[in-house]
Formats: structure tokens, sequence, C-alpha cells
């Protein structure tokens, strides 16, 4: 039998994904400083509101596109919080972060009656800018000479010209902020860039869920994940590394892909077991391993052996642990249909454990609901949806004015589970 | 030993278990002795058989419905996206004023468990003794510690200690120089401000920046329950079968009159529609809670980097 690497590519490769981790990037959440770190993920915010996910590898340098490069090394060390400004090309200098510009009152008697809408308006072309730029001009100067070339700048309320500025700055301006990798950010860097990966879950919605099902350290929890894994990584950071978070999932492979963004200890991967839907049933037999005497094996073939034999021996465990049953709750974000689903993991629920279930489509939900009350065996299924609005900071003369930017709605299921 | 007794959604009640007591309710009377022992999710007989009612396993949510509200209480709704917000987990170490009836509280402390810490402020004083009980009852004071203190006037008293701060006052911007003491300052951290009102955001936001927080951003965050029925559905030829029974009623009861004997019943037209599972928005709902404002704090920059004042840059 060839032991070839390629034998079970998927297999190894998922085995990366969750559990390595490099002693140089295991980080005490709760230490006193939390630092850029060799070897973990980080996000980089650019001046165009973009974000770039790097894993930060020391002694490289990272491309910013039209913005720059710099050095991992040094920013590598450095607290989380600050700006960066890349200057000559690769160096780069600290800027101190503003929120917003804290507008005055506006008493310039500015408002925008005699604003004329005219690009004759701004003295420098296109052309100009770019000369400014070779001639060593730096973002911030370019930006002030912008500003000086607009020659009704003046006119502008206090407002528009922050907003002016704010334009301006993420075409020209080499700043850049690495941003942690938290629960948030790494909902919010996913939910732009691809929202039917995740089932188009929402923050508040994957909150709620977390809080309700009471995720804590030493709950014991059945998941059933197929938004790629950000489920399962709210409720791993929720349970800390103490306790145990089983998840079911669809295909003969996880597809966790999210998790390892975290930068999770060891401890905290360690909580993490996973089942396929054909491997909980007791009467899929397994294809029993085929063990073998160690000493016998090379150097290669040992190595690979050994992976081999963990990956069936995690399996068989977390079959047992499932078995056992006596779980503190069952979180569900799935394609599949929720009632096969409830039919199947509720025997392994303790009594008067919640059950929370994720639909986009409330419809699915409906049926679900009346599933439930049927059954007789669930207290109080209920059906909610969440509303979440964010609010920009505005100015309408001398009020300040909070202007909706967006309402989202999802639908989430509580049940109770009698 | 806290156990939540369930009757109805409306009908809950927190029981601490004691062998002598006796529970009563409008179903019936409950022995705290037959519960003793049950497991969570039994569903409880009363003592004369014929009511009966569910003993729950407690939880901080469960507690949030059935808390006695001395002041008012945050929801599931603020309460989970402010957790996740602000990033809390096992360790996390906060900072919460005001106490008020500690619905908050006690979602917080399970949420940073076993190794995290909540010191939360309450000004009142009979509050303050009140959480403590809580606190103490559900074995919560290794976790929890309450002080009861006038934040305006004498600050938080706690420096360079906390990951995350969270302000339930009507003037949180007169507290927040003494919240930006009280975190870690090498440390990235996270602040919230709970108003109800859009003025008292202002200021806060404006405090805010002042003091050098950054990402100051505001949200609100509302649930609404679907309300779940059955439904039968009737077609048009329903409609007309219903036209045509109330026409035979009415010529039915025209021949009996005229010949003063009853008439011979008509076939019953049997209507069987198919039942269709609907969600629909209750008229009432919960309405506006209060304004979320977030806002992060920076970390004290070691001091031989060289620091860049954008803002001053463009004056």
């Amino acid at each position: 039998m060839s032991l070839e690497q390629s034998d079970s590519p998927v297999d190894s490769q998922n085995f990366d994904k969750i559990d390595s981790h490099n002693e140089s990037f295991e980080q005490d959440e709760h230490t006193d400083t939390l630092r850029i770190m060799d070897n973990q993920y980080v996000f980089i915010v650019l001046p165009s509101g973009n974000i770039k996910v790097v894993k930060l590898q020391k002694d490289t340098t990272v491309s910013l596109g039209k913005f720059g490069t710099f050095h991992t090394n040094d920013i590598i060390g450095k607290p989380f919080g600050h700006s960066y400004e890349i200057y000559d090309r690769d160096k780069i200098k600290v800027i101190r972060n503003v929120a917003f510009y804290e507008v005055d009152l506006d008493d310039s008697g500015a408002n925008n009656q005699e604003t004329i809408d005219d690009p004759s308006k701004q003295k420098l072309s296109y052309q100009d800018i770019e000369q400014l730029k070779k001639d060593g001009m730096e973002g911030q100067d370019i930006i002030k000479k912008v500003i000086e070339s607009h020659s009704s700048f003046d006119k502008k309320t206090e407002y528009s010209k922050a907003k002016y500025i704010k334009r301006k700055e993420s075409k020209f301006s080499r700043v850049f902020t690495p941003v942690r990798p938290t629960l948030y950010s790494v909902w919010e860097y996913f939910f732009a860039k691809n929202p039917s990966k995740i089932r188009d879950m929402r923050i508040d919605t994957l909150s709620q869920m977390l809080t309700l099902s009471n995720a804590r350290a030493y709950a014991k929890l059945l998941v059933v994940d197929d938004t790629q894994g950000l489920l399962i990584t709210g409720v791993m950071e929720r349970l800390g590394g103490y306790g145990i978070v089983l998840g079911i999932h669809d295909g003969e492979y996880h597809n966790y892909d999210i998790v390892r963004y975290m930068n999770f200890s060891k401890k905290v991967n360690d909580s993490l077991m996973v089942l396929s839907w054909q491997q909980i049933f007791k009467e899929e037999c397994q294809a029993p391993f085929n063990y073998q005497d160690e000493s016998k094996l090379s150097q290669k073939d040992l190595k690979f052996y050994l992976r081999k034999k963990a990956n069936y021996e995690k399996v068989q465990e977390a079959r047992k642990i499932l078995w056992k049953g006596g779980f503190d709750g069952l979180l569900v974000a799935s394609q599949y249909q929720p009632e096969s689903i409830l039919d199947t993991l509720v025997p392994y629920l303790a009594g008067s454990r919640p059950i929370i279930i994720y639909h986009i489509n409330r419809e699915v939900l409906v049926n679900t609901c009346v599933h439930m009350r049927i059954s007789g065996k669930f207290l109080n299924p209920q059906i909610t949806e969440s509303w979440l609005r964010q609010y920009q900071h505005g100015h309408i003369e001398n009020d300040m004015v909070f202007v909706c930017i967006f309402k989202i709605s999802k639908a989430v299921m509580y049940a109770n589970f009698g | 030993m806290l156990r939540l007794s369930y009757a109805s959604r409306e009908n809950m009640t927190p029981l601490i278990m004691d062998p002598k007591l006796t529970y009563n309710n409008k179903f019936g009377t409950f022995r705290h002795s037959d519960m003793i022992g049950k497991e969570y999710g039994t569903k409880m007989p009363s003592h004369n058989g014929r009511g009966f009612m569910y003993l729950l396993h407690p939880t901080p949510e469960l507690w949030t419905h059935v808390v006695p509200h001395r002041t008012q209480i945050l929801y599931i709704a603020d309460i989970s996206f402010i957790t996740t917000y602000l990033d809390l987990k096992p360790g996390s170490i906060i900072l919460e004023s005001g106490t008020g009836s500690g619905s908050f509280s006690h979602s917080l402390a399970r949420t940073i468990a076993p190794n995290g810490h909540l010191y939360t402020f309450e000004y009142h004083e009979e509050r303050a003794k009140a959480a403590k009980q809580d606190f103490e009852r559900h074995g919560l004071s290794d976790l929890i510690t309450v002080e009861c203190r006038d934040v305006y006037k004498e600050g938080f008293g706690i420096t360079d200690l906390v990951h995350a701060v969270f302000l339930d006052l009507p003037a949180p911007w007169d507290a927040i120089a003494s919240a930006k003491a009280a975190f870690k300052q090498k440390r990235i951290g996270k602040i919230c401000c709970f108003s109800p009102c859009i003025e008292q955001v202002q200021r806060a936001c404006a405090s805010l920046n002042e003091h050098g927080f950054v990402e100051i951003k505001m949200f609100e965050c509302l649930i609404r329950n679907q309300e779940v029925h059955t439904i039968p559905i009737y077609t048009v030829k329903d409609a007309v079968s219903k036209i045509k029974v109330q026409q035979d009623k009415k010529r039915k009861r025209n021949e009996e009159e005229a010949s003063n004997s009853k008439a011979a019943k008509s076939p019953r037209i049997k209507q069987d529609p198919p039942n269709l599972y609907v969600s629909k928005t209750p008229t009432e709902a919960k309405g506006h809670t209060s304004y979320l404002t977030f806002a992060t704090f920076l970390p004290v920059l070691d001091d031989e980097v060289e620091i860049i004042d954008k803002v001053n840059e463009l004056d």
C-alpha cells in the first residue's frame, strides 16, 4: 500500500487548519499588552476602507498595492491600535488614530446655498498631482495642496470640508491600520467579502445565538455549522478552551475555514471536536483502523501513519462523547431541514437546555416551530427576528443629527427543551 | 440551589430549593422536597396532581426574565450585542456602572468565568445591597465585586486594570475620564455607553472624542417576535358553497314558516380546507431601549516612537 502524502490531501489540510499552532504565536488574550505577533493573522485596513487579511511572517514585506509596501518586522511587536503612514516607499511612521474630526459648531456662516458644483473649482489637475507624487511629496502634504487649490473650499460647511478631506485621504494618503482579529472584525471581513458563504448571518444574530445558548466555560455544546465555521468560532471563543464544542459538519471533511483567523491558542483549538453526519450514526461502521507495528515503519511512513492514527482515534473519541449525551445546548446554522436535525441530535441533549436554530428564511423556521409544538418535547418555541441599525454622525447647521445607515433583519429561533 | 419554575412564558419564578418550603401558584401547590433530586426539564405535577409546571435549568437569560426590576434592565438584544462588541470571553476583566437590577451583571459573570472579574458600581445603597445579595445567593461572589459609590464625584478608584467598560449612567460623559484611567493602559480596550436619548449620545460622543477614544460608533438593536399560527385556507369554491349554505338555510326557514312543518334536512357540505403554517409580527412589540455607543481605547505609546498628529497637520 502506498503511503504517499497525496493519499489524503484534504485530511492533512484540515488537520493543519485547526490543530496547527506555533509556540511563537501563543498569546494570552488577557495579558497587559496585545501586540502584533509573528505567524498570526492580522487585518490591514487601507485608506480606501478596504480590508486585506495577511498571515504575518517576520522578515518579509507586505504589499498594499498603490498605497505602498511595508516590512513586517517594523510592526511585529508593536501594540494594536495605532496607524502607520508609509513614506520613502517602504518605511513607516506611527500616526495617531483619530475617530472623527470633532467639527465645531459652525460660526463661519457657511452653508451650501452658495456652493456651485463646478469641477473647475479644483485648480490642480490629475497630471499636476501625479507630478507632485513623483517629486516625492507625501500623502498628507498632497492633500493640503489639493485643499489649497480648491477655490471655494472655504465656502463649504465644516461638515462637508471634513467629508472632502476624508475622500481625498482615501485616494492619496498612505496610512494603514493593523486590526486585531476578533469575532466582530472577522465577521465584518467575511460578511463584506461574501455574505452567502456565512449564510448571511449578521453579528447581532450571531451574538444572540451565543448568549441564548448560554455558551460559557465548561459547557458541552453541539453545533451544526454550515457557515464556514463562523458559528463554531464564536462558540469556541465563549468556551475559552474550557469544555467541549462538537461540530457536526457537512461532507466528509469539515469546512471551518474561519476558525484559523482568530489565532486561537492550542487550548481553545483543542476544545473543538468534529464529526460528519455519517460518522454520528452507530450503524455507519467505520473501516477499522489498520494498526501496525510502529517500530517496523520507516521515518517517512511513520510520520504519515501517526497522523492517520491520530485522526482515526479522534473520530472514535468524538463518537463516544456524542453518544454519552448530556449536552448543554444545540446551535444550528445549516442548510439542512431543522426538523431532521432535531430528530437526530435532540436525544443527546440534557433536560431543559436551549436549542437555537438560525435560518435566513422565516418559512423554514415556521415549519420547525409547528413540528416542535406538536412533538410536545419542547417548551416555548419562539421565532424572533433581529434588527440592527448603525448611526452616523452628521451635521445640519448647528444641530447634530444622526442618520440611519442601514437596517438589517435576521431570523433566529429559540426554544427550550423540556 | 436555584431552579426556575415554568408554568407558562409569562409565569416563571426563581426558586431557591429548601426542603421545608412549598411553592404556590395558580396551577397548584408544589413542595420543594418533591423537586429536589429531579432532573432539569422535569414536568412536575402539583401536590394534588391536577396542575403542573416545569423545572428549568437556570441561565442568565431566564434570570433576565424573572429578575425583580429595581431599575430598567438590559434585555437580550443589547446584552448579546454588547458582549460581542466588547470582545468579552473567559478571563475578561470588566467595569460596569451602574449595577441596577443586576440583569447584565449575571450575564457578564457567566461570560467571563472562571478566571475573569467584574467590578460593578451602584450609586444607590439599597440597590447595591440587593445586587450583592443576589450575587452571593447565586454563587457569583468570587467573580463580582460590588461597590456603592458616587462615580461622578469620586471616579472608579481603579487604574490600569480592565479590558472593557460598560456605562449605563444618565451622564456617562462625567465618568469617561475615570473610565479611561481604569483601562489597562498599554493595551487596546473597548467602551460602551448605554443611553436612551440622542442628546446623551451626542454628549457622550463628544466626551469620548475629547479623551482620545477612536472608532466611535453608534448602534441600536431590536428583537421582534414572530407569532406562529396554523390557519385553514379556504378557496373561492368554499366561498360559493358558503353562500349556498346560507341561502339553503333561509329557504328552509321560509318553507317551514309556510307549511308549518319541518322540511327535510339538506345534506351538509363538508369543508375540509388545507392548513397553512404562518407567522406574523404581533401588533405590540418591544420598542427602543437605548442607543449603544461604542469606542476604542488606544494604548499609551512607547516613548521612543515618533507620533504624527494627523489633525494638526491639516490646520
